[in-house]
């Protein structure tokens, strides 16, 4: 109860900003296009949430599934002229459909395997699109598509488009945060927590590894063709390695296993990122700077960490008024 | 019950249970003891799934359960707790309790992530019913603290409790009482009746004499994975072959 008071002044503020800010700079494309990459980069990397933060599997390999979305909905437009929305449902389908094999197939690989593993599924994706067979991608060219249209209205421009990607954003935390609160979603943590006590208990942990990852890829894919669709425009430099590193970066940055760590993360990441335009094609090590702050300085994420903080603050009153020293730790010691 | 027929776990030339034959009756408290190294663990986690025996077979309510997974052990209805204790650190307890009734949930992914009223109700329920488990084992002012926070002690309870929210047939327990001290056991005790009352069977390793001597309503004895011994308190106690190997050994 207290904390929904607390959070209320903060909660109004994101709020008034995702509904004020479009219309502040309604005259500067440049920060609306940068507000509709955050939407897209919140989508994506909440996806990569589930599996990473929730589920506790690495993937090194999330630019594979930005890139089967993206190009999943391309083709399937230009191809088969299948409406630019559902292409994108569809796109996004296969990039679930995808994830679960490679989660199926790698269910039994620990950590460094694993994000071996799916790198090298990354860049398999990476060598179809840009040396496709038939050239159906345009391979290095690229290729232009149209903007999202909603039962023909067309959404071609960012202003038009961000206020799609807002209600996309929503539906796709709310589904995240419903799944997490569930039997489904105590399954993945607990795979996360300790995966033998998990499959002790009752927990077939394949199977909800396969489930994990599929929704993440389609988290990830329906952003690819998000992103795609709106610079109308897909080529192969958007789904390079260094797209995957990103995603984790952010994910790292803001805090996994939360609705906020993504939302922090890419933002912030995003900004940095384009306030250091210049140094592009250093961007690997800006990124590996921000992972090494993150893990000497703040372990749990720019969001985990402030959580901590308050949440140590709010203990620290509490165990003050009612001097319950007892109900601390004694840690598991032997 | 269960039965375990000529059960037999090699790691490569050690073999570390031996021909084990072993009777769990219905509703009853069955002790396993031994000297440390007597494969104790080992059987439990051959019954558990974690390891398939080289030979023998595991029949639980008239089916072979030897080679199934640990998950699907635990949903035909056989928990167990870890001699080192696995909870799920980060989770809360009443999350802890909530992953163990798992098995006996119904709700599948996509009910689950678009919340539909029989899920609703179903969670609501589970919440309502973790929060009795808690209840039970007296840990439920830990309900919303991390498992890591919880004394040690609780610790023990929290797995237990865990493992009784599946609702399953039989709980096993490796060596619940370790790091006890005498009031927690006698507490403990009770609470072993208690359990028993609810109609749940048990098989304990426990290295506490006084503890296994009094509940234990039969017990089987390994030393070097062979069974020594069985029998009810008395005769184990009495026979010659357990004093010797107990005091022969470090206990
Ligand atoms: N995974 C394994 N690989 C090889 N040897 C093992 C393995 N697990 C157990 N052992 C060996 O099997 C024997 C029995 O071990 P186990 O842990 O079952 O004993 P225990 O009766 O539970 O002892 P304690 O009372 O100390 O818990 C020991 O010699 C141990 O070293
Ligand atoms: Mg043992």
């Amino acid at each position: 109860m207290d904390k929904t008071k607390k959070m209320n002044p903060l909660m109004l503020a994101v709020i008034a900003a995702c509904i004020g800010l479009p219309f502040v700079f309604m005259g500067a494309p440049f920060i609306l296009l940068i507000l509709c990459y955050i939407e897209i980069y919140i989508i994506a990397v909440s996806g990569l949430d589930i599996v990473f933060g929730y589920c506790g599997q690495i993937s090194l390999g999330h630019a594979a599934f930005y890139a089967i979305g993206a190009y999943g909905s391309v083709l399937l437009h230009k191809y088969y002229n299948v409406p630019v929305f559902f292409s994108m449902l569809i796109g996004a389908a296969i990039g679930a459909v995808i994830g679960a094999i490679v989660a199926y197939t790698c269910s039994n690989l620990v950590f460094h395997f694993l994000s071996l593993a799916t790198q090298a599924v990354g860049e398999i994706v990476y060598i179809l699109i840009s040396h496709s067979p038939g050239n159906i991608t345009g391979n290095f060219v690229g290729m232009y598509t149209d903007s999202v249209s909603i039962f023909g209205f067309k959404l071609d421009n960012q202003f038009k488009f961000y206020w799609f990607g807002l209600v996309c954003v929503l539906i796709f935390l709310a589904l995240k945060q419903a799944l997490i609160n569930s039997r489904t979603g105590r399954a993945f943590m607990a795979i996360r927590e300790n995966v033998k006590a998990a499959d002790g208990m009752g927990i077939d942990v394949r199977m909800y590894k396969v489930k994990a990852f599929a929704m993440s890829a389609f988290y990830t894919a329906f952003a690819g063709a998000l992103v795609t669709h709106m610079t109308k425009y897909a080529s192969p430099d958007s789904f390079l390695y260094k797209q995957s590193v990103m995603f984790l970066t952010m994910l790292l940055f803001g805090g996994t296993g939360s609705l906020w760590g993504p939302i922090v993360g890419s933002i912030s990441v995003l900004v940095i990122n384009e306030s250091l335009r210049d140094l592009q094609n250093l961007q690997m090590l800006v990124f590996g700077v921000l992972m090494l702050i993150v893990i000497i300085a703040i372990p749990g994420g720019i969001y985990g960490t402030a959580k901590e903080y308050y949440d140590n603050l709010k203990a620290k009153k509490s165990a003050g008024k009612t001097d319950a020293g007892t109900a601390v730790s004694e840690k598991k010691g032997v | 019950m269960l039965e375990a027929n000529g059960v037999t776990i090699k790691f490569g030339g050690l073999v570390a249970v031996n021909h084990v034959n072993l009777k769990i009756r219905d509703k009853q408290i069955t002790g396993l003891i031994g000297p440390n190294g007597a494969g104790k663990t080992t059987f439990f986690n051959c019954i558990s799934g974690v390891y398939t025996p080289s030979e023998g077979t595991v029949i639980f309510d008239g089916r072979h359960i030897e080679g199934l997974r640990p998950y699907q052990i635990c949903q035909a209805g056989i928990s167990r707790t870890y001699q080192v204790i696995n909870l799920f650190w980060k989770m809360t307890a009443l999350e802890n309790v909530l992953v163990g009734m798992h098995p006996r949930m119904k709700g599948g992914f996509l009910t689950d992530m678009f919340k539909t009223p029989a899920v609703r109700r179903e969670e609501k329920e589970a919440k309502e019913k973790a929060y009795e488990w808690l209840k039970f084992v007296g840990l439920e002012k830990y309900a919303n603290d991390p498992a890591s926070s919880l004394p040690y002690g609780g610790q023990r309870l929290l797995e237990i409790v865990r493992g009784l929210a599946s609702n399953c047939k039989i709980l096993l327990l490796d060596e619940p009482a370790a790091g006890m001290n005498s009031g927690e056991k006698e507490e403990f005790d009770r609470l072993l009746q208690k359990i028993l009352d609810m109609g749940v069977t048990i098989l304990m390793i426990e290295h506490d004499m006084k503890l296994v001597m009094h509940i234990c309503q039969y017990i089987y004895v390994l030393e070097y994975g062979k069974l020594l011994a069985e029998g009810v308190p008395e005769e184990v106690q009495n026979n010659p072959e357990v004093i010797r190997a107990y005091l022969g050994g470090e206990d």
